[in-house]
C-alpha cells in the first residue's frame, strides 16, 4: 500500500516537473548573428498556455551536441527581468541538455507571455576550407537549424540568419527563403512539430577577426594605500583558417584594404580611471599601443609584435593601476568589500578559453567571503610574499572556462581588516634601521687594535 | 550582493598626491638624523660618548627614513 502510495508521489512530483505539451510557441522570431566569431542567436518567444492549468515555467532544448559549445544563456521576460535558468535532466528528452526557465509571472490558461531567449556559441563557424593562402579570402561555414529547436509545437516562426558580409557563397534553400545583402529571412514556416530538425548550412566569407583568448590570467592587487592593480598575462591564437604557403611581407604591406582575415591590430577597454598602463611581453615592453582616452572610458589599440594569420599564436602583458576609490568600499559594520569585475574586456566578440582570476588581499584579511555573478571553479587559496612582507598576502584564486562578453561582471569579496596593519610596514622599516644603527653603536664600543692607542698610553 | 548605497567608498588615509612631498619632508629629517647619528659616533671619544643621546637621535633617524622610504616607495607606485 505504502509503496503505491510513494510511487503515486513520484509519479505526482514527476508530472510537475516535467514540460507540459500544453503550452505552444505561438510565434518564434529568431535572429541567427554570424557577423562576429562568435555565433549569437536570440529569440524573440510567444508562449502561449493552451492547456487548463496554470504554468510557472517552460522548458528550453539544446539542439543535440551544442552543450560544450554554449558559453552563455539567458533569458529574459517582457519587463527586460532576468529568469532564472536551470539545467534539468528528464526522463522524456533523455540525454538531451534541456533547461528550465522560471517565469516570474505565472502564464494562466490560455494566456500568452513573450520571452527573449539568448545563447552565444563559440567554436561554431568552421573556416572551409580549412586553409587558405594569403590573398584568399577567408570562408567560414555554419551550420544549424532551419527551425527552432524547442519541446513544443510552433504555430508559426522566421529565422534571419545576419552572416558578415554580402558575399554568401551557398545557403540551403528551404522555402520560403529570401537574401537582401547580408541578411538571409527563412520562414515564415508554420505548424512545425516538437524537436523537429532540419539541416541547415550557411557558407559566406567573414573576415571578423578570429581570435581566441586560449588562456587569460587576471591578477587583482589590493593597496590599502589606495591603489588597485591588475595585471594579465593573455595567450592569444589565432582560429581562423590556418596560412597556407609562405607569408610575404612585401604583401602584407602592399595590400592596404581592412578586409583581411590576418589581424593587425585589436581594441581593448580599459576602466576610465585606469592609469600607469603597460603593455610588453617575454622581450620587453612592446612600442606598437596607443592610449585614447575617451569620456566614459579609455581605449588601448594595441598591435601584435607581428600580424596575426590562421594558427599563429601570441602572448603579451597588460597591467594598469586604478584608484581604490572606484572598487573598493567600506560597510558601516567595518567590513571592506571589493567589487570588481571577474574578467575584463580584451577585445570585442571575445572568446576566452580559459580563465584564472587571483585576487591579493592585504596583509592580515580575515573572514574573507566570496560571491560571484555566475558559477566559476574556486581554486585553492596561497599566499604570496610581496614587498616588505613578513605575513605574506592571501591569494584568493578563481578559474571558468568558456567565457564571452556577456561574462563581465562584477564580483564580490568581503573582509575584515584593521587599518592599524597599515602602520605594518613603516614599523618595519623603521625596526630594520634602527638595528643597523645599534650595529653602529656597539662597534664603536670595541676595540679591535692590537696595540694601545697613542693618547691611552699617555694618560 | 550587498548593497552600494550603504557603503562609503574606501580613500586611502594619505592622499597620494602628498606622497612625494611627504617623502621629500620625512626623508630630509631621517637623513638629517642619520648624518648627526655618524658625525657624533666618529668625533666622540670614550669618555665624551653619552649612550641616551646617541640611542635617541639614532631612533629618531630610524623613524623618519623608515616612514621616508615608505612613502618614497608608494610616490614610484610600489604600492607595498
Amino acid at each position: 500500500m505504502y509503496k503505491y502510495l510513494v510511487c503515486g508521489v513520484f509519479a505526482f512530483l514527476l508530472t510537475l516537473n516535467i514540460a507540459n505539451s500544453d503550452i505552444i510557441n505561438k510565434n518564434v522570431e529568431r535572429v541567427i548573428d554570424l557577423s562576429s566569431q562568435l555565433v549569437k542567436i536570440s529569440a524573440t518567444i510567444t508562449l502561449e498556455n493552451t492547456g487548463k492549468n496554470t504554468e510557472s515555467s517552460f522548458l528550453v532544448i539544446l539542439e543535440p551536441n551544442t552543450l560544450r559549445n554554449l558559453s552563455y544563456i539567458s533569458v529574459k521576460d517582457s519587463h527586460k527581468d532576468e529568469l532564472k535558468v536551470t539545467p534539468v535532466k528528464l526522463e522524456k528528452y533523455g540525454d538531451k541538455d534541456v533547461f528550465s526557465v522560471k517565469l516570474n509571472q505565472q502564464l494562466a490558461a490560455g494566456r500568452t507571455a513573450v520571452v527573449n531567449l539568448e545563447c552565444i556559441f563559440t567554436n561554431t563557424l568552421v573556416p572551409y576550407p580549412s586553409s587558405i593562402t594569403q590573398k584568399e579570402r577567408q570562408l567560414v561555414r555554419y551550420f544549424g537549424n532551419h527551425y527552432f529547436y524547442s519541446p513544443y509545437i510552433t504555430t508559426k516562426q522566421t529565422t534571419s540568419v545576419v552572416a558578415n558580409s554580402r558575399s554568401i557563397e551557398t545557403y540551403t534553400k528551404l522555402k520560403p527563403v529570401s537574401q537582401s545583402d547580408a541578411t538571409i529571412t527563412y520562414g515564415p514556416y508554420t505548424d512545425i512539430k516538437e524537436l523537429q530538425i532540419s539541416p541547415m548550412t550557411v557558407h559566406f566569407e567573414s573576415n571578423a577577426p578570429f581570435l581566441t583568448v586560449t588562456r587569460l590570467e587576471r591578477l587583482i592587487e589590493v593597496s590599502h594605500w589606495g591603489n588597485i592593480a591588475v595585471q594579465e598575462n593573455i595567450d592569444i591564437l589565432h582560429t581562423g583558417a590556418k596560412l597556407k604557403g609562405p607569408f610575404s611581407r612585401y604583401d602584407y604591406q602592399r595590400d592596404t584594404s581592412n578586409n583581411h582575415h590576418s589581424i593587425k591590430s585589436y581594441k581593448t577597454i580599459l576602466p576610465a580611471a585606469a592609469h600607469s598602463a603597460y603593455y610588453r611581453d617575454s622581450n620587453g615592453n612592446i612600442s606598437t599601443s596607443q592610449v585614447r582616452v575617451r569620456k566614459d572610458w579609455i581605449e588601448l589599440e594595441l598591435r601584435p609584435r607581428y600580424p596575426l594569420f590562421g594558427g599563429w599564436r601570441s602572448s603579451y602583458t597588460l597591467g594598469y593601476s586604478v584608484p581604490s576609490y572606484q572598487y573598493l568600499y567600506k560597510t558601516p559594520a567595518g567590513q571592506y568589500v571589493l567589487r570588481m569585475r571577474l574578467i575584463d574586456n580584451v577585445f570585442d566578440d571575445m572568446h576566452v578559453v580559459e580563465l584564472e582570476t587571483s585576487i591579493v588581499l592585504p596583509v592580515g584579511v580575515t573572514n574573507v567571503k566570496l560571491n560571484t555573478p555566475y558559477q566559476v571553479e574556486r581554486l585553492s587559496d596561497s599566499l604570496t610574499y610581496k614587498y616588505l612582507d613578513t605575513k605574506g598576502r592571501p591569494i584568493i584564486r578563481l578559474k571558468k572556462t568558456n567565457l564571452v562578453e556577456q561574462h563581465i561582471q562584477d564580483f564580490e569579496i568581503t573582509y575584515d581588516w584593521q587599518p592599524i596593519l597599515l602602520l605594518h610596514e613603516p614599523i618595519l622599516l623603521s625596526i630594520a634601521l634602527y638595528l643597523l644603527f645599534l650595529v653602529v653603536i656597539v662597534y664603536v664600543r670595541l676595540d679591535f687594535s692590537l696595540s694601545k692607542a697613542e693618547h691611552v698610553k699617555t694618560q | 550582493m550587498v548593497d552600494v548605497e550603504t557603503m562609503v567608498r574606501y580613500v586611502s588615509p594619505v592622499n597620494p598626491a602628498v606622497f612625494p612631498h611627504l617623502t621629500f619632508v620625512l626623508l630630509g629629517i631621517g637623513i638629517f638624523f642619520t648624518a648627526w647619528f655618524f658625525v657624533y659616533e666618529v668625533t666622540s671619544t670614550k669618555p665624551t660618548r653619552d649612550i641616551k643621546k646617541e640611542l635617541l637621535v639614532s631612533l629618531v633617524a630610524s623613524i623618519f627614513s623608515g616612514f621616508g622610504i615608505l612613502f618614497l616607495l608608494l610616490s614610484v607606485e610600489i604600492y607595498v
